[in-house]
């Protein structure tokens, strides 16, 4: 008997066809890749099967059991984990593990071995409040939190985002131990090095089942969609030999935690560079320093020849941001969003008609002007967001983790407008958890522990640690790590 | 068993370490009852009085000295004409003034009151005030018993009414957030996938609010008690009895709030404009139900605070025995059981 | 300049909202029409009832006097003052009152009986009231003296002559529509940037920490404007009452309040993190302003100490400044302490609303 069992399901909100006709069928002990761009059906697909959807058309069955007539006999054998799992944010790391694992029927003792790789990183911060984490923090703890109990089915939707790699990797292998326990797992990921883990992948768009078989079958058959062909950037062509981000000793202490923790860096006018650590390594809380959201406990910093700890306001007209969370304003249209911000940057309305008109041409917006910002799906959002961070021309932009969750082909053309941007002599300041954007920068830093243990272009740093790409020598330096993180 | 403990846990670790709310919801019946108590009287008190006269015979000279001697009417000038008097109370230096008649001695002619009308109560018992005073009223005619309230303390009417209001406002506003929270926030898919029974969650939520009314009640009735002097007539355990009526009736239109909004905001303001506001206008806390015009009398049927005040007026403070408010007792009982049902018939197990 | 996209986007996204426009237009007319009828605190339809034990000429007429007062409802005679309590218990009757045996005889052998009046005073006024009424009926009937006094005076009513309590209501329920527009909106609003995650965008932009707070607090402002000019005309439409002082004083006391509601919202939503916690505390904050504003009580009852709290309070200078211009028709010059106060308090909130706003910290 197979495990999961989907027939001619579809499912529609209002006019929007989620799902449409899709059939397919998982194998007991089996590992299934549910994969897909953003808005493809997924989430519907995973809320089908955990019953709390009721398919428009089709059945399906889950363990045998019918997912309208069997709610309760489904419910008491499946684990999900929805796309944005969410902690309580008032609850210690420790309340949040215990409640679930509880809530499942378990203890934290009895799954502590199935968790024990990525909860030991985290275990040492047991008695802070979930909302003080970082964002990789919360989704490690969520993991955790999905795996302390072992149901017969488990549902993982996009459970990595915004994992660095080391994490993602212990993660995976967490999934195949429990397959070996006969656990089937269905997963969904934008990642590539994680579809390939699956035993076989179902590639969905707009609810449509465009094809399944074994990984390689999928990539290969779809490569201009999962594999885009690199993007040719001749180095340091803009780079000035001038400095546009000056930081030594920079240090923030929250309390006797040292998040930043005494670091020194130069960031040269025109480049790409990519500021890549772990999760909890002190990324954001460095670069919230850098942008004047947060004042440095001691060390100095200049951006744009302006000093971070009395000239932030100052730093603010020069630089670029965009955020890890999406940060536009949602009920305003994609027309407006560019307005307001142009207008807060002071540009006057005939700069900021033409620019628009402008901006929208090349990202192929134009159709889409008045649409409302909330409705347009997750990849345009980012290119969006981004093409707004650096409307006013800032001399500088600072990037944070943009390309979260979003499928490798949007992410090959966020990339193409970074470099379009540097070719305009903007500086760019990219942190990400993707190891192949890690190779577009022209130059990195990896952050380990609040500290940069290693700075340099990526082809010096491979030839540096004898590692073949930039993923091996992120998860070398990271794994080096002695506090695991915040 | 033990999923069902410890989701109360949870539920009160979410309750006890929002300390700001924590301290509102305290904070709250304390400064209400103060405020009731001792802040917030009707007494005619300090009424800024101008004596009209232009000749001050003995009997007008009586009446000004026993204005003046009395607790209620400070005297504050003395003017020529009632132009001038009007002056002043239209510049709010006055309240009333009394125009005597030139011959006011000579029995034939008489007084006038000029008052400022703005307040219609706070008028008529000025002049009401007033006429006794000056008329020196043979008090021994008329032998006067406040019944339950002898010093007609505006705490009394108001203790069961803060009650009412505190009460819902917990249980009703309170759960609703708190399920609603968990909606947008993504947890209720989690916890409507996991093992536990959806009646169970919805439980295991309302216990804890169900505690803290209690809390509630026990904190208005101790300082009811014992810091305004509110007695306690009636039995405290009907009191309790009714109160856990009502609070299981506060619960269950939170939960059905929580059924129908989608956002912590829509919660917020649909408690606030379905629950506060009618709780507040009609539900005779503030403002007496006879004196609305009949149509907001039939809406005020339907507001649930409307019979727990009364009942609670009734029982606490005319300390009538339960059978006196039967009446109120059964259709709180029948509201709490409608609705009861309506909210876990509508309550989703799905997402849609 | 930047003030202009600032003001533009909060405007939209009210416009966008799918509640509030229906909100600012539908509360004001629903206040309007039937709050009116419900703040009413006027004192009748007092039931009475009777308990004769003298059964002479005098009690009788005693009793016709009762009930040709439209003031009371009577209820009938009792044969004991134990079954007219037991009346009270049950709420059908407010007020007893009781005529002792041979009250008749005592009073004409000039001994001093005393009638009984027992009301129910848990509402004190109510009580109150009634026994005043009810006494002056028993000594007006029983001593011609005094009733030669009483009818010796009159009582001239100003600017409110036939007492109507809706003239005293409406200018305070402005005060209250104000309060809950102005007051509770612009609390949900930056809880509401900060919970979204905009207002991180927001604060590392340039955008100077004035103009920001200034273009929160315009379109409130103007809500405002719009909503008293609604209330105005449903006030004469409606009920006939009109503002009886100079009509632009309304506004010039109107627009500081909206001002001090609107910074005090945004006070409080800059300190809190979640909605729930803005909504509690400012709801602390309103109903104790409102409660010793003087809007349902006088403040001059008030002992000195809650007096005290009323000089900083801008509601009560409002509410005293809009009953004198809407009811009494004051000028500018009876309301010119009041205006300044309002002015003062609420300049100090605006500046306390925007250094409460913290770009960096």
């Amino acid at each position: 008997m197979n495990a999961i069992e989907v027939n001619h399901v579809s499912k529609s909100y209002g006019k929007v066809k989620a799902l449409d006709d899709v059939s397919f069928t998982v194998g007991k002990g089996e590992v299934f890749g549910l994969i897909g761009p953003d808005g493809a059906g997924k989430t519907s697909m995973y809320r089908i099967l955990c019953t709390l959807l009721k398919p428009g058309q089709g059945n399906a069955t889950v363990d045998g059991f019918d997912v309208v007539r069997q709610m309760t006999d489904i419910r008491r054998r499946v684990g999900y984990m929805p796309g944005k799992f969410s902690l309580y944010q008032d609850l210690t790391v420790q309340e949040n593990l215990e409640f679930f694992a509880t809530l499942f029927g378990t203890t934290v003792e009895a799954g502590y071995d199935t968790i024990k790789a990525i909860y030991s990183q985290i275990e040492r911060f047991r008695d802070r409040k979930t909302g003080a984490l970082s964002g990789g923090m919360k989704q490690k703890l969520a993991l955790c939190c999905a795996l302390v109990h072992q149901p017969s089915v488990l549902f993982l939707d996009e459970p990595t985002t915004g994992v660095d790699p080391v994490s993602r990797k212990e993660f995976w292998d967490m999934l195949i131990t429990l397959k070996e326990s006969g656990i089937t797992i269905m997963a969904s990921t934008p990642y590539l090095d994680e579809v390939r883990r699956c035993e076989r992948v179902a590639f969905l768009d707009q609810g449509k089942i465009r094809g399944i078989g074994t990984p390689d079958e999928i990539l290969t058959r779809f490569a201009d969609i999962f594999n885009p062909p690199g993007i040719d950037h001749d180095q340091g062509s803009e780079v000035k030999d001038e400095n546009v981000i000056e930081v030594e000793h920079l240090v923030k202490a929250f309390g006797s935690f040292h998040a930043v923790d005494d670091i020194s860096f130069a960031v040269k006018r025109g480049e790409i560079f990519g500021f890549l650590g772990a999760n909890g390594a002190g990324k954001t809380t460095a670069m919230h320093m850098l942008t004047g959201l947060n004042q440095p406990t001691s060390g100095t910093g200049r951006v744009a020849g302006y000093d971070i700890r009395t000239e932030h306001e100052q730093i603010k007209k020069h630089i670029g941001y965009m955020s890890q969370r999406f940060s536009l304003y949602e009920d305003l249209t994609v027309a407006e969003n560019i307005r307001l911000f142009g207008g807060i940057y002071g540009m006057n309305d005939a700069d900021i008609a033409r620019k628009t008109d402008e901006v929208l041409e090349r990202l192929r917006f134009a159709d889409h002007k008045n649409d409302l910002v909330g409705s347009l799906p997750l990849g345009w959002k980012q290119k969006l967001a981004f093409s707004v961070s650096i409307f006013h021309e800032p001399s500088i932009v600072f990037l944070d983790e943009p390309t979260g969750g979003v499928d490798p082909a949007t992410r090959r053309q966020f990339w193409e407008l970074i470099y379009d941007a540097a070719g305009r002599g903007i500086t760019v300041f990219v942190t990400t958890h993707y190891m192949d954007e890690a190779e577009y920068c022209d130059r990195i830093s990896i952050m380990v522990d609040g500290k940069i243990s290693a700075i340099g272009t990526p082809s010096q740093l491979k030839e540096r640690f004898h590692q073949p790409d930039m993923e091996h020598v992120f998860i070398y330096l990271a794994r080096q790590a002695t506090r695991s993180s915040d | 068993m033990k999923q069902f403990i410890s989701f109360i846990i949870k539920e009160s670790k979410h309750i006890v370490r929002d300390k700001r709310t924590m301290l509102i919801l305290f904070g709250m019946p304390i400064v209400l009852m103060l405020i009731f108590g001792f802040a917030i009287t009707t007494d005619v008190r300090n009424v800024r009085t101008v004596v009209v006269t232009s000749s001050l015979d003995h009997l007008t000279q009586r009446a000004v000295e026993r204005l003046a001697a009395s607790e209620y009417f400070t005297i504050t000038a003395s003017v020529a004409t009632p132009q001038d008097a009007e002056r002043l109370i239209r510049g709010q230096k006055a309240d009333l003034a009394i125009v005597f008649s030139p011959d006011f001695a000579s029995k034939r002619q008489g007084m006038q009151f000029i008052v400022d009308g703005a307040d219609p109560n706070m008028a008529q018992q000025w002049t009401n005030y007033a006429t006794a005073v000056i008329a020196n009223a043979d008090a021994s005619l008329v032998n006067s018993k406040m019944l339950y309230n002898p010093q007609m303390r505006s705490a009394y009417n108001f203790v069961p009414a803060i009650m009412g209001m505190l009460l819902m406002l917990v249980c009703a506003m309170m759960t609703s957030i708190s399920i609603v929270r968990e909606k947008e926030k993504g947890t209720m898919e989690v916890l409507l996938v996991s093992p536990v029974k959806p009646l169970m969650i919805i439980v295991a939520k309302a216990i804890p609010y169900l505690v803290l009314a209690f809390a509630i009640l026990t904190t208005i009735l101790l300082m009811g008690r014992y810091v305004l002097g509110v007695p306690l007539q009636g039995s405290i355990v009907w009191i309790y009895v009714v109160s856990t009526i009502y609070i299981l009736l506060a619960l269950s239109l939170g939960l059905l709030i929580s059924n129908i909004a989608t956002s912590q905001l829509m919660a917020l303001l649909l408690s606030a404009m379905v629950l506060l506001v009618p709780i507040v206008m009609l539900s005779g806390m503030l403002f007496p139900v006879e004196s609305m015009p009949p149509v907001l009398q039939w809406i005020s049927a339907i507001v649930p605070p409307r019979y727990y005040i009364q009942a609670m007026r009734k029982l606490m403070i005319m300390g009538v025995g339960i059978g006196e408010v039967l009446r109120e007792v059964v259709i709180l009982t029948a509201m709490t059981v409608l609705l009861l049902a309506v909210s876990l018939l509508k309550f989703k197990t799905r997402l849609e | 300049m930047t003030l202009k996209y600032l003001i533009q986007k909060e405007f939209l996204q009210i416009r966008r909202n799918a509640f509030l426009p229906r909100l600012i237009v539908i509360f004001p007319i629903m206040m309007m029409c039937v709050m009116p009828w419900v703040m009413n605190m006027e004192v009748k339809n007092i039931v009475v009832e009777v308990v004769d034990n003298d059964h002479s000429t005098l009690s009788q007429r005693l009793v016709q006097s009762i009930e040709a007062s439209n003031y009371f409802i009577f209820n009938g005679l009792q044969p004991t003052y134990q079954a007219a309590l037991k009346d009270i218990e049950t709420s059908k009757a407010d007020m007893v009152l009781v005529i002792p045996q041979d009250y008749s005889r005592d009073l004409t052998n000039g001994a001093h009986p005393q009638v009984l009046i027992a009301a129910n005073a848990v509402n004190g006024t109510k009580g109150a009231m009634g026994n005043a009424y009810l006494s002056q009926i028993v000594t007006a009937t029983v001593n011609p003296d005094v009733a030669d006094i009483q009818s010796r005076v009159s009582t001239l009513f100003l600017y409110n002559k036939r007492l109507n309590y809706k003239v005293f209501m409406i200018p305070a329920l402005l005060a209250i529509v104000m309060m809950l527009m102005c007051g509770f909106l612009p609390t949900l609003n930056i809880v509401g940037e900060k919970e979204a995650g905009t207002i991180e965008q927001i604060n590392v932009t340039p955008v100077p920490k004035w103009a920001f707070i200034l273009a929160k607090l315009i379109p409130y402002w103007l809500i405002a404007l719009f909503v008293i000019v609604v209330c105005l005309i449903l006030s004469w439409l409606i009920y006939g009452i009109t503002c009886q002082g100079p009509l632009w004083l309304v506004f010039v006391l109107a627009m500081p309040l909206a001002l001090f509601w609107s910074s005090f919202g945004l006070i409080i939503s800059n300190y809190s993190d979640t909605m729930q916690q803005a909504i509690f505390v400012m709801w602390f904050f309103v109903v104790m302003m409102l409660l010793l504003s003087g809007l349902f009580t006088p403040t001059r009852s008030m002992p000195d100490w809650a007096y005290a709290t009323t000089y900083i309070n801008p509601m009560h200078y409002f509410i005293d400044g809009i009953r004198t211009v809407f009811v009494r028709g004051g000028g500018m010059q009876s309301i010119l302490h009041q205006v300044l106060a309002l002015c003062g308090i609420s300049g100090v909130m605006a500046c306390w609303a925007v250094m409460s706003y913290r770009k960096n910290s």
